[in-house]
């Protein structure tokens, strides 16, 4: 019986986990498929909107998660930002150098919220950041399961967003075809700019979840980012669903490792997985194939 | 439109890849390296003392206070004339809790910038590793943190602890309480989790031996990466396995994870005994206040002792600051009130006169008399601490005890 519920309960916080890493994930990942912008940034974003949930609840006693929602225009704006001055611009020039760009932004945004902030750990503990609900012998903490929610509500506006709206049209045509997109009259910059604040805005509740969870200092990012990219390679760059997927599985098979395993290797499983998944499956669990040149094989 | 959606890379774009990367890499290397290299040290020349510490990065919650306590030192010594009548100034590095960065820093220290003197850094686990470098120069190396005996297994001439203690005596007082405790209410079991840190498993492999000999069997024994930053499997393996007594060997924030990921799995132990997190500042608020009541941790320092200097340093400390040391600030003093000594006493700046006076006395600080063995590892007794209505009160060995043991630990509160 212990077994089991060993077992179960290891289920239970691989899948919590995996749904926040897919709130990570998912602006990120937005943001290839679209831009082709590899956004080094983002992990950044998540640790700043961290520290502005934890800064609010700190001064005014609010719902952090709560927080999060009204922080996520805060974040687009600031995407938008980050967009205008840095990333449309190094883009022009070349567009690989955005990776140099946003990881520089990555890095200088780091030493801002140290500065700011402090280097010390912080964390926002709102009356049910530990509490949990319990089935049987099982327990299911609350802040993972309202972030957990969150986060797929999060996705859904998303996947509406893109589906249902004349900007997600335009978004998606833009992405298909520049050129295309242009000659029908969609202001593809315009379009380009507001795929990327949308992109940030989702870091604005993922941030708010990551100070609930976990304790965090500025320098946090890296390892966000890190578990990001494991998280789209995994299910495929650029493919929203791919990023849901492959952060279950990655979330799955951290706490199983630590489980049954060594938690000394639980870190070190995003790290294995990006290789088995480049060797046997490069293109990730649910990205398509495609010739060097673009078009689809 | 998918993963490989992007045009073949030409061999001109990423050579400017390429380039701009190693350009960034190596600006970024470049911060904070300037600095002019000081003249071999003149009488009117301040003395400079290098030091390379992880103010940024995973244990900069630990060095900052480190660095608040050396500035303090270092403003006290200026303020009373300096050192051998020249002035102190301190030239301090960021290793960013890296191990090679550290061991470059300290290199660049002595062979580049020929600093007169150095102090040492944070963490077993860099201090590990700049030990050997400081010993290769023959430059005296006193270490304000890090005690894992494999720093000291291996001899050194020119290194010394500014701690009461090393790790073999870590677990002495948590241990000796268990075992006074009386047969009735004595633990059975316990669980030990601890960083993959040379401090913390050292200290966890003593209390498996000295506890299974009290009778108290390990039920659990986890070891988890230092950058682990989900708990929740290892406090839901801890739950299942159920222990009496939970030994947690946290090295920075990874004790709050710890503490947090027990609550949410909602397993509280009787005894609940954690290393280095519960002295940070932040610990309280990250838990939850009414949360630490009960906790055990081992302390190098109370700002609550009569020992010689202690009531000046945390009276003067806390007015510049705006608030009282902590302990990483106590010890960094230490380091400093250790180097100061050597060097009056000295009244030159030999480092091999210096470490053999390290050697052959002992040297009073805030921290009580220290002395050291021939390996630098302090000779004294660490104090065991346990959080009651809110604050560290000492509770172990009974002379520096200041409360009553709190036994058992009350449950978490939501």
């Amino acid at each position: 019986m212990a077994t089991v519920t060993l077992l179960l309960q290891t289920l239970i916080l691989g899948l919590l986990a995996g749904g926040v890493y897919a709130l990570m994930s998912s602006g990120f990942t937005l943001v290839f498929g679209v831009m082709k912008v590899i956004n080094l940034a983002h992990g950044a974003m998540i640790v700043l909107a961290a520290f502005l949930t934890w800064w609010v609840w700190d001064r005014t006693g609010l719902d952090p998660l709560l927080v999060g929602i009204f922080l996520s225009p805060v974040m687009g704006a600031i995407g938008w930002l980050l967009y205008k001055t840095v990333i449309a611009r190094v883009q022009r020039a070349d567009w690989e150098l955005t990776l140099v760009a946003s990881f520089g932004v990555a890095v200088a945004a780091g030493g801002v919220m140290a500065l700011v902030w402090g280097a010390e750990g912080h964390a926002a503990t709102p009356s049910y950041f530990t509490t949990s609900f319990e089935l049987g012998p099982l327990v299911v903490p609350q802040a993972q399961l309202y972030a957990c929610v969150g986060a797929v509500a999060m996705l859904a506006a998303l996947h509406a967003l893109l589906r249902g709206t004349f900007l997600g049209r335009a978004i998606r045509a833009s992405a298909a075809n520049r050129d295309s997109a242009a000659l029908v009259g969609i202001t593809v910059e315009r379009t380009m700019a507001a795929m990327f604040a949308i992109g940030a805005a989702t870091t604005g509740f993922a941030g708010a979840a990551l100070s609930v969870l976990y304790q965090f200092v500025p320098d946090s990012h890296y390892r966000w980012i890190g578990l990001i990219l494991c998280v789209v390679i995994l299910g495929g760059l650029g493919s929203f669903l791919g990023a849901g997927l492959g952060a279950g599985i990655l979330g799955v098979s951290e706490a199983l490792t630590s489980s049954y395993v060594d938690a000394r290797w639980a870190t070190a499983v995003p790290y294995v997985l990006i290789i088995v998944v480049l060797l046997v499956r490069p293109q990730g669990l649910l990205g398509g194939r495609v010739r060097a040149d673009g078009v689809p094989a | 439109m998918s993963s490989a959606a992007r045009p073949r890379t030409t061999p001109h774009r990423s050579r400017r890849v390429l380039g701009a990367a190693v350009a960034t890499v190596v600006l970024s290397a470049g911060c904070g390296l300037s600095g002019a290299t000081p003249e071999e040290g003149s009488a009117d020349d301040p003395i400079v003392i290098g030091m390379s510490l992880p103010l940024s990065g995973p244990a900069a919650d630990r060095a900052k206070p480190g660095m608040a306590g050396y500035q303090y030192w270092v403003d006290e010594v200026n303020a009373n004339g300096g050192l051998l009548g020249r002035q102190v100034e301190l030239k301090v590095l960021d290793d960013g809790f890296d191990q090679q960065t550290a061991i470059s820093d300290y290199n660049r220290l002595i062979s580049q910038d020929k600093v007169d003197l150095l102090l040492g850094t944070f963490s077993s686990d860099l201090n590990l590793a700049v030990a050997p470098v400081a010993e290769r120069f023959k430059y005296l190396y006193i270490q304000p943190s890090g005690g894992a005996d494999e720093i000291f297994a291996r001899d050194f001439k020119y290194l010394f602890f500014a701690q009461p203690a090393t790790t073999q005596r870590l677990p002495n007082q948590f241990v000796e309480l268990i075992e006074r405790l009386p047969a009735a209410t004595r633990p059975k079991t316990v669980a030990l989790v601890q960083q993959d840190d040379p401090n913390t498993t050292q200290a966890a492999e003593i209390f498996e031996k000295r506890l299974g000999e009290l009778g108290v069997t390990t039920v659990y024994d986890q070891t988890y990466a230092p950058d682990t930053s989900n708990f929740d499997t290892i406090a839901n393996a801890v739950k299942q396995a159920d222990p009496d007594v939970v030994i947690s060997g946290a090295v920075t924030s990874d004790g709050v994870g710890i503490v947090r990921s027990l609550q949410k799995v909602g397993f509280s132990p009787e005894m609940f005994y954690q290393e280095n997190a519960p002295t940070s500042p932040t610990y309280a608020q990250a838990i939850g206040a009414a949360n630490t009541e009960g906790i055990f941790t081992p302390i190098a320092y109370s700002t609550e002792t009569d020992l010689a200097g202690n009531k000046d340093f945390v009276a003067g400390y806390t007015k510049k600051n705006g608030a009282p040391p902590d302990e990483d600030a106590a010890n960094s003093y230490t380091a400093g009130q250790v180097l100061a000594a050597t060097v009056k006493a000295v009244g030159k700046l030999d480092q091999a006169a210096m470490a053999k006076w390290l050697h052959e006395n002992t040297v009073a600080t805030i921290v009580g008399p220290l002395s050291w063995d021939a390996a630098g590892r302090p000779q004294g007794e660490l104090l065991l601490a346990q959080y009651q209505s809110g604050t560290l009160k000492v509770v172990a060995p009974d002379a520096a005890a200041n409360a009553d043991v709190l036994h058992p630990k009350p449950g978490w509160r939501p």
